[in-house]
């Protein structure tokens, strides 16, 4: 057991990870192209709507996606600078910050657009200034009241002639009997409401690029989701096998295709290979780290500026990743519900049964689930400083698996996007603290 | 009764919101509703013959709560969190609420872990206002709420009683904007800690009670003679769930501010708007629901047709008030969204205003006055002229 992370080690990656660099990059050359090219660009956060988007040839920007792309590159302190200068402060969500930060970036290249006090804020020629500006927004923020926020702030900010479209997302929170996960009267009732929403959603873009929906297109693509959301989802469950040939360090480098990459057959042939190659090391024996001694979950959001340390911390301490729920209770994880020839309801449910929008009983249930599928034996809490909605349930899922599978967590601080927040000594010594509770129950008989 | 004793009265509900339900409770036999603020209709649960009663921020220091929830989050969170830890809330029957602020979601999936013996429910409002389907979709929630309440009391609630709360609400609305309107005009002494209790104690009290006692208090002050002020008139804005501190408000006017007017929850923001009383009572609703947003922007909703800057340069203007002090709650991120939009308007139109953050944890007291005397000497300075008289 080595509890003391020493001299530095390597995550043994996926090596198809690389082939998902290649699909964000071009699917933002794409995006930097899209006005030059006659497209209009929507942006958008939360759930992953871009279907409704490529079936009618609209570009598409995800806040988040953007502003953790952003930070991945080491390129988010200038957006986030200029939304500070603008009087954001520094306690409000660290995507919305970034994001929002950009739309006062694109209101300087739009100059005379813009009005604000703020446009020259910031110097030419950075990453976060390349966004092309918005010629829509629609907002699909599930849970989270801040998601819906952030849009308005936007449309605002661009001088409120932008059109808007709102999804407004019910929390699946369950006050009847009959409520369960994918179920009861008020699920029905919420799915309902959603479809109803995506198709009035649908004839916003018509109406704003001039063309009938293509609603035989947006089937065709919910075809490739659904594939890929397969392939993802079995390709998770092979994580079974001890070592488990992936980390949930894979899992989020792969959440692009399944977020915000065009469906199409190149999501599809990525999951394939993702897949083919997580079969090849269970054949192998091989895991994602090196003698894996700990198979961990990971509850709450990805740090974005972290993932390959953090990657690479875990590897040190042998410490193994297994699962979590922002990879594996979400991104089109409920790809059976997907109906090809009519696909709005699966996409509702899948909106609905994100990895925030469930209430903490049915959420807890959920998590126990996959603790006990991938034979967790520590929970690692991501307390995200801005991003309460992920951040909200977390003491109640603690309380939870350690009273009901005795197994023991450590909360560690950070951010999505803000890497201010993120103290390495401190999530150091609470990693260690729990590896060695897990040791001290293995010493005791309790554990495996 | 005396006003000094009406006060008090309003001063033991308002501090003291579950012991003074709770002995509402012993004393009337009726159910107790606890609501967490800012939109919701209490008028059904008084329908339905409960005492409504909207869950305040507890003064007590925080302590157990904070092993089920972060410190990065609201005071009006923590403290309810901390509440439900403490078993505070055992007298309510049920906990229902409708507002998806991302932290009191928090604190509800808490509040529900702790309270296993309680109905707590949840009835989600849309927060996007001006969608050709907002008025619908709240119609339906309020069907829903009447619903859920009716399987709470195991009653039918019929349409003539929601009526008849309706306008036992209104009229305890418009009651308390009489107190604002001969404020603002000068011609009663109430002090801004005076008028939070009148507003929280509405929040707490039975309202025919509520009703009494604001008939007397109007009356004794309209008779009393109003003794002349002076200072800055000043507008206080911000703070939503939880009421500022008394302790901040006296401070401003021991600095030589006299507040005229605010959009606080504690205040104008929670007496905007009257239901209409006849007709379908949950379309009437519906309807207020969306109309109180146009009569007092709320940046806890999102919608195109207001304009919370705009409203608060309006209605400073008349106010007469001559500087604005933002209150904002740490960690509320829909202030932190929109406070942006008032700044650049503030500073766009001359206006002056001052950023307060406030904590739960009351410890910046000293500190604060320095900022407020300044920013009062600010506003006399701009406006270039001895101080206003007020009445």
């Amino acid at each position: 057991m080595s509890t003391v992370a020493s001299a530095p080690v390597k995550a043994n990656r996926l090596k198809t990870s690389s082939l998902n660099n290649q699909l964000v990059n071009d699917y933002w050359a794409e995006v930097f192209e899209a006005k030059q090219n006659g497209k209009l660009v929507c942006w958008y956060e939360g759930v992953a709507i871009n279907p409704l988007m490529q079936a009618a040839d609209v570009a598409w920007v995800h806040g988040e996606a953007w502003s953790a792309l952003l930070a991945a590159r080491n390129n988010e302190e200038p957006a986030q600078t200029a939304a500070e200068h603008r009087g954001y402060l520094k306690e409000l969500c660290s995507y919305a910050r970034t994001h929002i930060g950009c739309g006062v970036l694109a209101q300087k290249r739009g100059a005379e657009a813009s009005g604000s006090s703020f446009a020259d804020a910031l110097g030419a020629g950075l990453l976060g200034e390349r966004v092309p500006a918005p010629d829509m927004f629609i907002s699909a923020y599930p849970y989270c009241s801040t998601g819906q926020q952030w849009d308005e702030m936007l449309y605002r900010l661009f001088g409120k002639r932008i059109p808007i479209f709102n999804i407004s997302v019910p929390w699946v929170w369950g006050n009847k009997k009959d409520s369960q996960y994918l179920g009861g009267s008020e699920f029905n009732e919420a799915v309902q409401f959603m479809v109803r929403q995506l198709r009035e959603c649908m004839n916003f873009i018509a109406e704003h690029t001039g063309r009938k929906y293509d609603f035989d297109r947006l089937c065709e693509i919910m075809s490739y989701v659904k594939q890929a959301g397969r392939l993802r989802m079995e390709a998770m469950d092979l994580c079974m096998a001890k070592p488990a040939p992936a980390s949930f360090f894979d899992w989020t480098t792969s959440l692009a295709p399944v977020n915000f990459i065009k469906g199409g057959p190149a999501i599809v042939d990525y999951f394939t290979k993702v897949k083919a190659e997580v079969q090849e090391r269970l054949a192998a024996g091989e895991g994602a780290v090196r003698n894996e001694q700990y198979r961990l979950f990971w509850d709450g959001i990805m740090n974005w500026n972290k993932i390959g340390w953090l990657a690479n911390k875990f590897a040190g301490y042998e410490a193994n990743m297994v699962a979590g729920r922002y990879t594996h209770m979400g991104f089109w994880h409920e790809w059976e519900s997907i109906d090809v020839q009519d696909p709005l309801a699966g996409m509702a449910i899948n909106y609905l049964v994100c990895p925030i929008n469930l209430s903490a009983p049915l959420m807890i249930e959920e998590i126990i689930k996959l603790c006990r599928k991938y034979e967790i034996d520590g929970m690692v809490l991501h307390a995200a400083r801005t991003c309460r909605a992920f951040s909200n349930p977390q003491y109640l899922i603690a309380e939870a698996v350690q009273k009901r599978l005795g197994i023991p967590v450590a909360f560690i601080e950070g951010d999505m996007v803000d890497e201010s927040f993120y103290k390495d000594e401190i999530v150091s010594s609470r990693v260690e603290a729990m590896l060695e509770a897990i040791e001290s129950r293995r010493r005791a008989g309790i554990a495996a | 009764m005396p006003a000094q004793a009406i006060l008090a009265q309003f001063e033991a509900a308002a501090e003291g919101p579950l012991s003074w339900a709770t002995e509402w409770k012993r004393t009337h036999g009726t159910r107790l509703l606890g609501t967490f603020p800012m939109h919701f209709p209490g008028e059904m649960a008084h329908a339905a013959g409960c005492l409504p009663l909207i869950l305040q921020e507890q003064q007590d220091p925080i302590t157990v709560g904070h092993g089920m929830i972060y410190p990065f989050y609201c005071g009006y969170t923590r403290s309810i969190v901390d509440q439900a830890c403490k078993g505070e809330f055992e007298a309510l029957d049920a906990i229902m609420f409708g507002d998806h602020c991302v932290q009191v979601l928090g604190a509800a999936d808490v509040v529900r872990a702790k309270l296993p013996n309680t109905w707590v429910h949840f009835y989600q409002l849309i927060s996007s206002m001006s969608d050709p389907w907002s008025l619908s979709r709240a119609r339906e929630t309020f069907a829903q709420l009447k619903a859920g309440i009716e399987e709470m009391t195991g009653q039918p609630l019929a349409d003539d009683a929601i009526r008849s709360s309706i306008r036992l609400f209104n009229r305890n609305r418009d009651l308390l904007r009489q107190l604002y309107e001969l404020r603002r005009e000068g011609r009663i002494q109430f002090s801004a800690r005076q008028m939070q209790l009148a507003v929280k104690s509405s929040m707490v009290m039975d309202k025919a009670l509520h009703n009494e006692l604001l008939k007397q208090l109007l009356a004794q002050l309209l008779s009393a003679r109003p003794s002349t002020g002076s200072g800055v008139r000043v507008y206080l804005s911000g703070h939503f769930c939880q009421a500022p501190k008394t302790g901040i408000l006296d401070l401003i006017e021991d600095c030589g501010g006299i507040v005229v007017d605010d959009d606080l929850y504690h205040g104008t923001r929670f007496i905007s708007t009257d239901v209409d009383e006849v007709g379908d009572p949950l379309t009437a609703l519906a309807q207020w629901y969306l109309a109180r947003n146009l009569k007092v922007p709320c940046p806890t909703r999102v919608d195109q047709k207001a304009d919370w800057e705009t409203y608060l340069l309006g209605a400073m203007e008349r106010a007469k008030a001559e500087g604005m002090i933002v209150l904002m709650a740490k960690f509320c991120e829909p202030h932190m969204y929109y406070y942006p939009e008032i700044k650049e308007a503030f500073e766009r139109r001359g206006v002056p205003h001052l950023l307060i953050e406030t904590e739960h944890e009351l410890n910046m007291l000293e500190g604060l006055r320095t900022r407020v005397e300044s920013f009062l000497e600010v506003v006399k300075r701009r406006a270039g002229a001895p101080t206003r008289r007020v009445a």
